[in-house]
């Protein structure tokens, strides 16, 4: 089995994370911060520890401003319906995710916010003069994803940091973090949201979002904390504000040995290794004839993630095939993001997506390249 | 159960309490303390100063002013800081 899907989630993950997750229900299997035993300070422990973590990966300098939430489009919601209110602005760019388009649509048609959508190339780069003259006075907000799920390609944060200047940006690396070096301090980021069952090697039900000190969001939801149980005022510190009720300490655990793997190995040994798989995919297909290739197809400007089409095919027949022929693992069609498949020139019949990772190794390159080569030959 | 010449090195007559805004801080605080070799032991709030179900941080009070400091420097929000003595805590 060759499992190219990592952006969609990351399979397999590192051992020790699978030991991590086990270790909490064998061994502690409490909920932090209610009761006061050891074992509730144990659990306690593991979710500061992933909040350190991630503060490292990230250069965030106090651990309670990264609010955990169950995944990228939670955080991504708290920080658009947390933020925003009657009569602002909110930039984006035409190459963003279902998860962002969707809370930003909805308040577009209830007539909350007004909405610039700044145009991006048809591999995936975004048009950041488009995006100095997108801004206005009342301009709230600016969310944009770091890199495409779609073609990988990787935005310029640092860049749009600098053009955001004081208007709160929110920048979306689900598809990045963990594969791709992020400072929030060098990019000038105020609200970063992501996943930990990506490029972070967590399981699925994690994820969070970092809320720079001086930006306050509405909370989604309010309930118990464990913090000023005597009040039924919801409290309005970090990171109590941003999250009530039991958290998923056995996802959390899991993510904070994700974090602390990559950590451990580096995010540029990481990133060498992820653009050296992605390189050697993007040669092998330019030998296929009746391949098309979407995005960058440069190795250092977008992530291990590529999409193709196959001449006289259609994308879920190709995907199908390289599943039950060949067992390869590849997601087909339009990924959750109608506007980037617009962008590229892709809408609607989609693409076939094939996305690697730190674990996936040279040979299986190889392998899917045949793969390919067979299905784009046969008759 | 008693106290003296445990090994946090909390005796009965000499223990200082402090109250934090969250089990963040609380976690926090315990992660700092302990690094400068302070005996402390985590502990839930005495029902005496709040009824709030969190945890507190409890130490000698000939610890008091490093525990402040460090603390303080590292950004931990404390919400109060109280002695225990013959029973009954005091706000300090």
């Amino acid at each position: 089995m060759i499992y190219f899907d990592n952006a969609c989630t990351s399979f397999p993950k590192p051992p020790s994370v699978v030991e991590a997750i086990q270790e909490y229900c064998l061994r502690v299997g409490s909920s932090p911060g209610r009761s006061g035993h050891r074992l509730a300070l144990e659990a306690s422990r593991l979710i500061f520890e992933t909040r350190e973590n991630l503060s490292q990966l990230f250069n965030i300098s106090r651990s309670e401003r990264v609010i955990l939430t169950s995944n990228a489009t939670e955080a991504l919601n708290l920080a658009i319906l947390g933020l925003l209110t009657d009569g602002d602005h909110v930039v984006t760019s035409s190459m963003e995710h279902n998860s962002v388009m969707r809370p930003l649509n909805n308040l577009l048609k209830k007539g909350i916010i007004d909405l610039s959508i700044v145009p991006c190339s048809e591999d995936g780069h975004i048009d950041l003069e488009a995006l100095k003259r997108s801004v206005k006075k009342n301009t709230r907000l600016i969310a944009i994803n770091h890199a495409s799920n779609v073609v990988g390609t990787i935005a310029p944060l640092e860049e749009i940091g600098r053009i955001s200047g004081e208007i709160p940006f929110l920048a979306d690396v689900a598809q990045s973090a963990g594969a791709v070096p992020i400072d929030v301090e060098a990019c000038g980021i105020d609200l970063l949201a992501f996943t930990g069952h990506k490029s972070l090697y967590g399981p699925q039900g994690t994820g969070g979002l970092f809320v720079r000190e001086g930006i306050d969001l509405e909370p989604l939801r309010m309930g118990g904390t464990g913090s000023k149980s005597e009040s039924w005022e919801h409290p309005d510190f970090v990171p109590d504000k941003y999250e009530c009720g039991t958290p998923n300490t056995l996802g959390i655990s899991g993510l904070g040995e994700g974090v602390r793997f990559i950590l451990g190995e580096g995010i540029d040994k990481i990133r060498q290794h992820e653009m050296a798989l992605t390189q050697r995919f993007l040669e092998g297909l330019e030998d296929i004839e009746g391949i098309t290739v979407y995005g960058p197809k440069k190795s250092d400007e977008q992530t291990a993630t590529v999409s193709i089409n196959v001449k006289g095919r259609e994308a879920s027949e190709v995907g199908y095939r390289l599943d039950r022929e060949f067992d390869i693992m590849t997601r087909v069609g339009l990924h959750c993001n109608p506007g980037a498949h617009r962008t590229i020139g892709t809408f609607p019949h989609g693409t076939v997506r094939l996305s690697m990772a730190y674990l996936n190794a040279q040979e299986e390159v190889s392998q899917v390249l045949e793969a390919l080569r067979k299905i784009a030959m046969s008759r | 159960m008693g106290r003296d010449g445990d090994s946090s090195g909390v005796k009965r007559e000499e223990r200082c309490v402090v109250v934090l805004e969250t089990i963040h801080y609380v976690i926090k605080g315990e992660k700092i303390l302990k690094k400068a070799g302070i005996g402390i032991d985590v502990i839930p709030v005495p029902r005496e100063i709040s009824s709030d179900c969190g945890m507190a941080i409890e130490f000698s009070c000939l610890d008091r002013d490093g525990v402040e400091q460090l603390l303080s420097q590292k950004g931990v929000t404390v919400l109060g800081l109280y002695l225990l003595k013959k029973g009954q805590y005091a706000r300090l």
